[in-house]
């Protein structure tokens, strides 16, 4: 066997790249490249803006120092998990700042929804958050109740928490694939994407749509369960559970996942109260803040289950409590099937609804925490106001908090475990 | 200031809160809000599970920072924030949302702006999160909040110069006619140039079998194909 020489240098492939370049310029007479130098003057300076920091805070992202330099993930990165950019300072491989730029597919849905009537408006927030449909329309459906005094029959709002809890079940399912995905593991999502066409038919036979369901009314829901629906619900529910072990054990006890997960991008119960992060991701981190237990809407007082939290607050941490939440929703699903009852599932309600002047705010817990809506009515046809609050958009300011001192492939890990949806994000 | 350490109950001591049709429970947090804050009866006010409270801009960040301290009170959550414009020659007010644990109710706190000069303290000293809510009404409605160290726009472009959530910015449609707009000539419908679009072209199509032989008879009668094919 030959010895390799301790001594020997190996060197770099750019390094070498430049010789070789070297070499070709001295053979056509031409002097050894200078770095940085040609067309490539001025690299440092690339991603600040020709114009002057407007903020503190922008000063301190712009302000490069010797041997750091920024990047720009996104925004047509594939897994931004949407259209966002991140502008990364790296120093190295080692992530020093990051900073998310958002917008770029901001619809101003508010703006359009105070020019729709009560009705229209459960339409325009579906595709904001596009992985949880029926939450988007389930907080305005609430606010608007309040506001025209109005309460939907009993079956109504146990199908509604039905759907509800359906969707939840895909929405953590397909986090799950996302996070293997963004770590390089291909095989989870096609597995979390059968299960999650699997509800999606489920829901499209209730509601008649694919993926914006459009399924909630003022006082109610627009269609009652049929037989397509309620098979489909047997057949799906005698396998999911083993459907979603068979995911869990791809996933949870892979070596490279666990490695780039335990530990990373670590969140104290403190800071996630702090920076308004909500949902699984606070409960990730020790916190049992769960809207439909602190704040219970809809019937959710009816239902057996407990606050599940994590001790961790690691992207491990988070990932563990999205299967958790899947098989306590699962757990839901079979008590409101055994409770269902009889009835109506749409209140007297006209189309266009005229609610007397006030004020309601309804939240309710979404697949990525607190979604909340504030209406106003001006006794008009449309609200005068209407607000939304969406917890991926929140959450996604713990990312300059989790990010700095880690690699940068471990950004869009580190992304993938908060779990947020642009749609949602830009509004 | 010890449930600020700590500020959850353990998860099996939650237990299942009340039911929200509970007036009795607002009004001992209406009680309390009373006693700490001094407040005016008048500018207190419920619904079945909101208690609300109007301050003006000025006094929201010490309201907010002695309802988030206060044992008592314990608002350890801003569940929103956001603002609400009342229209041309009224008032801003900026809305934040908390929740509490010894408290079965959300509670509102309006703080009404200046229209005109529109400033509010900023509170990201009290909550972190706080920090993109106060951006997004920055960029929306163009209130200024004073201490806020990140204070750029959020959803728009940094060179956009309107309000686009004011209720005197028209939709885009007419945008240039909105009070309201500083839009840029490229955003400006008026100012583009469609006279491409307006050059018809010049083509001739062959004649086809189709053509030749299809609607000669019902053009004879004076109707149409489709009118035939209706039911009479």
């Amino acid at each position: 066997m030959t010895k390799i020489d301790p001594e020997t240098r190996i060197p770099d492939p750019i390094e070498l790249d430049r010789i070789e370049e070297d070499r070709l310029r001295a053979v056509a007479g031409l002097a050894p490249m200078r770095s940085p130098g040609g067309e490539y003057a001025g690299f440092d300076q690339v991603g600040i803006p020709d114009r002057p920091p407007q903020t503190e805070r922008e000063r301190e992202i712009y302000a490069i120092e010797e041997g750091e330099m920024l990047i720009n993930m996104g925004p047509q990165h594939p897994s931004t998990h949407g259209v966002m950019r991140l502008l990364v300072k790296v120093r190295g491989e080692i992530v020093v700042d990051i900073d998310p730029v958002l917008g770029y597919l901001h619809r101003g849905i508010e703006k359009l929804c105070e020019n729709a009537t009560y009705t229209t408006v459960l339409t325009y927030v579906d595709p904001m958050d596009y992985l949880s449909t029926m939450h988007n329309e389930h907080a305005p459906a609430i606010a608007f109740e309040k506001l025209y005094g109005v309460r939907p029959p009993k079956r109504a709002e146990y199908i509604r928490a039905l759907v509800v809890e359906l969707n939840r079940v895909f929405s953590h399912g397909l986090m799950m694939g996302f996070l293997a995905l963004d770590m390089g593991g291909l095989t989870p999502i096609l597995y979390a994407f059968i299960n999650r066409d699997e509800i999606v038919d489920l829901l499209s036979a209730i509601s008649g749509q694919r993926m914006l369901f459009n399924f909630f009314r003022v006082g109610g829901v627009n269609f009652d369960t049929n037989d397509e629906f309620l098979s489909r619900l047997g057949t799906w529910r005698s396998n999911v559970m083993k459907n979603i072990e068979m995911n869990e054990r791809m996933i949870t006890d892979n070596e490279i996942f666990r490695a780039r997960t335990i530990d990373m991008g670590t969140l104290s119960g403190q800071d996630a109260i702090s920076l308004g992060v909500t949902g699984p991701n606070l409960r990730a981190s020790g916190v049992p803040f769960d809207v439909r237990r602190a704040h219970p809407y809809s019937i959710y007082n009816e239902l057996e289950f407990d606050v599940i939290t994590q001790p961790g607050g690691d992207s491990y941490a988070r990932y563990l409590q999205r299967i958790a939440e899947i098989k306590q929703s699962i757990h839901l699903i079979d008590q409101i099937i055994d409770k269902m009852p009889h009835g109506p599932v749409q209140a007297q309600v006209p189309g266009i609804i005229r609610p007397k002047p006030g004020r309601a705010y309804a939240a309710i817990e979404s697949p990525r925490g607190l979604y909340s809506v504030y209406a106003i009515s001006d006794g008009g046809p449309n609200p005068y106001r209407f607000r939304m609050r969406d917890p991926s958009f929140i959450s996604l300011q713990a990312m300059p908090k989790l990010m700095p001192g880690r690699l940068v492939a471990d950004t869009m890990a580190i992304m993938a475990s908060l779990d947020p949806v642009m749609g949602g994000v830009d509004k | 200031m010890e449930h600020l350490r700590r500020p959850w109950p353990a998860a099996h001591a939650l237990g299942r809160r009340r039911a929200l049709t509970a007036p009795v429970a607002a009004g001992a947090l209406v009680r309390l809000l009373a006693e700490r804050l001094e407040v005016d009866l008048r500018h207190l006010w419920t619904d079945e599970d909101t208690v609300e409270y109007q301050v003006d801009a000025a006094r929201a960040h010490d309201v907010l920072r002695t309802l988030r301290d206060d044992e008592d009170l314990a608002f350890f959550m801003l569940a929103d924030a956001g603002a609400v414009d009342y229209g041309t020659g009224e008032r801003f007010e900026v809305v934040y949302h908390l929740f509490s644990w010894k408290h079965p109710s959300w509670l509102r706190i309006r703080a009404r702006v200046d229209r005109a000069d529109p400033r509010v303290p900023t509170i990201t000293d009290l909550w972190e999160g706080a920090m993109f809510h106060e951006r997004e009404m920055y960029d929306m409605m163009g209130i200024v909040f004073e201490g806020n160290r990140d204070l750029r726009r959020i959803y728009m472009s940094p060179d956009y110069r309107s309000f686009p959530h004011r209720k005197d910015f028209v939709l885009p449609d007419d945008a240039a006619d909105s009070a309201a707009a500083g839009v840029l000539p490229l955003e400006r419908p008026e100012t583009w140039d469609l006279t491409r679009f307006n050059q018809a072209p010049d083509v001739t199509f062959p004649p086809s079998d189709l053509r030749e032989d299809a609607p000669a008879e019902a053009v004879e009668d004076g109707e149409t194909l489709g009118d035939k094919s209706r039911p009479r």
